[in-house]
C-alpha cells in the first residue's frame, strides 16, 4: 500500500492535493506527574478527505491523540502538521475555528437556539449575518432536519439524536477542511446510531472533509472507515491499514485478539452487494421452469413471494435486502427469515435480482483465493 | 392614635424613609455585585481540565481565601462594623453603603463562583474546541449559564442588606431605620410604638419591591434555552 505511513511528511516532489492533511510525527504525550505517556511515538498520516478511525480499548490514548490535533492538549514531543503546516505555529484559538470538533457530550450551548449554536463558529469569524443565516439552513438541510422547524428551537427541545446532527453542523459551519469526532455517536442507542451511521457517510459524500474519528467499537470503525488505526495500552498504534486489511491480515497478536473470532463476518460488511454478481430473476407466476428463481411481484414490481429457488425444495419465505447494502446486510436478512435466497431489491423496491447462500460462499472462496 | 391615621398623618415621611431605605440597598447590592461577580470571573478557570495545575491551584486558593474573608465579614455584628467603619466615612449614607455592599459579598461570590464553575464540561469543552478565546468563553457561555445561580446570590445579598439597612440608623444611615431608632428612643411616648412597627413593615414592604423587580430581571435576562 502506498499509504504515507513510512513517508510521513509528504515529500515536496508529491503534487499537493496528494499531500497527507494530517501528520502526525513521532507524537508523544506524557501528562505531568505521570511516569507512562498517555501516547507514545505515534506516527500517523491521514490522506485528503479521507476517514480515518482511532480505535481502541479505553484509555489507550485515542483522545489525547485527536485532542493533539487541535490544540486542545499539546504534545510533549513531536510534530503535527495540518496541510504542511506546523500546528504550533498558528494560534490556537484561529486554528480550531479551521477543523471542526464534535463530542460525545455534543456540548451544545443550552442558552442558544440550534441556529445559534451553528452559527457560532461564522460568527466568530465575522461572517455577514445573511449569509450565516443562508448556512445554517443550508446545514440544518444537510443533517436531515428542516430549518423552518428546527432552526429555532432551544437544545433542550431536541433527541439525542438530533442533538448529535446539530453538533456535526455546528462542526461544519465555516466549511473546514478537516473533522475531529470524540465518540460522537457513543451515546446514542443502536437503532439511532445505524441511522447516523449511514446519514454520517452520505454527508461525507458530498462534503469531502478529511475526518479523524474516535470509537471504541470495532464495528463502527469498519462501517466508517477509509482506514484504521488500531491502538494498544500505552498509547502506540498497533495497525494502521485498511479495515480489509485489518480484518483480513493482523499485524500483531494484539490486532488479532483486538478483532476478536468474528473477524470474518465482520468482513461481509465490506462487500456492497453492487460488488457481486446476482442472479437473475424471472418474474410473475407465468415463467416456466429455468436456472432463475421466480418471484411473485405486486402492480409495482415489488417482491411478494418466491415461487421457486431452484436447488430448493418448496418456496422459502421472502426477504428482502437494499442493493446499496453489504452481503452482511443479506446474510443477516437470510438468516433472519430462515431462508437460503434472498430478494435484492432497489430504490424503489423493485427486485433486480436474487443472491443464494450456495452463490455467495462459492463467490467468497473465489474472492478468498484472489486475496 | 391607631395605626392607620398615624400612616395617614405620615405617608410623605415614611415614604421618603421607604424610597431613602431602597436606594441605599439598591447602591450596595449594585456595587457588591459588581465587585463579586467580577472577581468570579477573574478567578474561574475557563475550562474543566485545566493544562496548568499550578495556575488552577493558585485561583483556587484565591477563591476559597475570598470567600473565607467574605463569609467572615458577614459574621461581624453590624454594629460593630458600622462603628468601625465611621472613622473612616463619617455619619451617614457613605458608612452605611459601605458596610452593606460588605455585607453582600459573600452570598453573590459564592453563587458566582458556584454557578461559574458548575457548567457542564462538555459545553466548555466544544466552546474551547470551536475556537472561543477565554475570554469569549466566560462572557457568552459561562455567565449567561451561571446568571440564574448568581441571580438568587443577589437576592438573598439584597435580604440581607434591607434588613441591615434598619440598623444603620444608628451611624444616621438614610432609611427606615430613622422611624424604628426614634420609636426606640421616644418609647411610652405617643406613637412610638407605630413608628417602630411602621419602620418594620416598611423593611417587609422594601423586600416585596424587591422581590417583584428581581422577578422581572429575571424574566428579562435569563435566556430563554435555561428557563426552568
Ligand atoms: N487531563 C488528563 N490528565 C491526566 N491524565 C489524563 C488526562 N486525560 C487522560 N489522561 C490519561 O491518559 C490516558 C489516555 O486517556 P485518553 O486519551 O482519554 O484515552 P481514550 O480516549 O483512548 O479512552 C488514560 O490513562 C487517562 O487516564
Ligand atoms: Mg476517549
Amino acid at each position: 500500500m502506498s499509504r504515507a505511513t513510512t513517508n510521513p511528511g509528504g515529500s515536496a516532489d508529491r503534487p499537493p492535493d496528494q499531500q497527507p492533511m494530517i501528520v502526525l510525527e513521532g507524537v508523544s504525550k506524557t501528562y505531568p506527574g505521570h511516569l507512562t505517556p498517555a501516547v507514545a511515538e505515534v506516527d500517523l498520516a491521514v490522506a485528503r478527505g479521507s476517514i480515518v478511525m482511532l480505535v481502541g480499548p479505553s484509555g489507550c490514548g485515542k483522545t489525547t491523540t485527536l485532542k493533539m490535533m487541535n490544540r486542545l492538549i499539546e504534545p510533549t514531543t513531536g510534530r503535527i502538521l495540518l496541510d504542511g503546516e506546523d500546528v504550533t505555529k498558528v494560534n490556537a484559538d484561529q486554528l480550531r475555528r479551521r477543523i471542526g470538533y464534535v463530542i460525545q457530550q455534543v456540548g451544545l450551548f443550552p442558552h442558544f437556539t440550534v441556529g445559534q449554536n451553528i452559527g457560532v463558529v461564522p460568527r466568530m469569524l465575522g461572517w455577514e449575518r445573511r449569509r450565516i443565516r443562508q448556512r445554517i439552513d443550508e446545514l440544518l438541510e444537510l443533517v436531515g432536519l428542516p430549518p423552518g422547524e428546527f432552526r429555532d428551537r432551544y437544545p433542550r427541545q431536541l433527541s439525542g439524536g438530533q442533538q448529535q446532527r446539530v453538533g456535526v453542523a455546528r462542526a461544519l459551519a465555516a466549511d473546514p477542511p478537516v473533522m475531529l469526532m470524540d465518540e460522537p455517536f457513543g451515546a446514542i442507542d443502536p437503532i439511532t446510531r445505524e441511522r447516523l451511521h449511514d446519514q454520517f457517510l452520505e454527508i461525507q459524500r458530498t462534503v469531502r472533509k478529511t475526518i479523524c474519528f474516535v470509537t471504541h467499537d470495532l464495528q463502527e470503525a469498519i462501517k466508517l472507515g477509509d482506514h484504521i488505526a488500531i491502538f494498544a495500552a500505552g498509547g502506540r498504534i498497533a495497525q494502521y491499514d485498511t479495515p480489509e486489511m485489518i480484518l483480513s491480515r493482523p499485524a500483531n497478536d494484539f490486532v488479532r485478539e483486538f478483532v476478536g473470532s468474528g473477524a470474518a463476518v465482520r468482513r461481509l460488511h465490506l462487500i456492497a452487494l453492487s460488488t457481486l454478481a446476482l442472479d437473475k430473476i424471472a418474474t410473475g407466476s407465468s415463467a416456466t421452469a429455468g436456472a432463475h428463481p421466480v418471484i411473485e411481484v405486486d402492480g409495482s414490481g415489488r417482491p411478494v413471494a418466491w415461487i421457486r429457488v431452484p436447488g430448493v425444495d418448496g418456496s422459502p419465505a421472502l426477504a428482502t435486502v437494499p442493493l446499496s447494502g453489504s452481503v452482511y446486510d443479506a446474510v443477516d436478512a437470510m438468516l433472519d427469515a430462515h431462508s437460503s435466497a434472498v430478494a435484492v431489491v432497489d430504490g424503489d423496491g423493485r427486485a433486480v435480482g436474487a443472491l443464494r447462500w450456495e452463490a455467495l460462499v462459492g463467490e467468497l472462496q473465489m474472492r478468498g483465493r484472489h486475496r | 392614635m391607631d395605626l392607620i391615621s398615624y400612616l395617614r398623618e405620615n405617608a410623605g415621611t415614611v415614604l421618603l424613609y421607604g424610597e431613602q431605605h431602597l436606594l441605599v440597598v439598591f447602591f450596595a447590592i449594585a456595587l457588591g455585585s459588581t465587585i463579586s461577580i467580577g472577581f468570579a470571573l477573574l478567578v474561574t478557570p475557563g475550562e474543566a481540565a485545566p493544562q496548568r495545575w499550578s495556575l488552577d491551584w493558585i485561583l483556587g486558593a484565591i477563591r476559597d481565601g475570598a470567600l473565607l474573608v467574605t463569609a467572615a465579614a458577614l459574621t461581624v455584628p453590624s454594629l460593630a462594623l458600622l462603628v468601625l467603619l465611621l472613622p473612616l466615612f463619617g455619619l451617614g449614607a457613605a458608612t452605611t453603603v459601605t458596610a452593606l455592599t460588605i455585607y453582600s459579598l459573600y452570598s453573590v461570590l459564592r453563587n458566582s463562583v458556584a454557578g461559574l464553575s458548575s457548567v457542564d464540561a462538555g459545553v466548555l469543552e466544544s466552546a474551547k474546541g470551536l475556537g472561543m478565546g477565554r475570554l469569549r468563553r466566560l462572557i457568552r457561555v459561562q455567565l449567561p449559564l451561571a446568571w440564574p445561580v448568581i441571580l438568587n446570590g443577589i437576592r438573598v445579598a439584597t435580604l440581607i442588606d434591607v434588613a441591615i439597612a434598619a440598623v444603620a440608623a444608628l451611624v444616621r444611615g438614610p432609611g427606615l431605620g430613622q422611624l424604628v431608632l426614634t420609636g426606640l428612643s421616644r418609647y411610652g411616648a405617643a406613637n412610638a410604638f407605630n413608628q417602630v412597627l411602621v419602620g418594620t413593615l416598611g423593611c417587609l414592604v422594601v423586600a416585596a419591591v424587591f422581590e417583584i423587580f428581581y422577578a422581572i430581571v429575571e424574566r428579562l435576562t435569563v435566556p430563554r434555552g435555561i428557563r426552568v
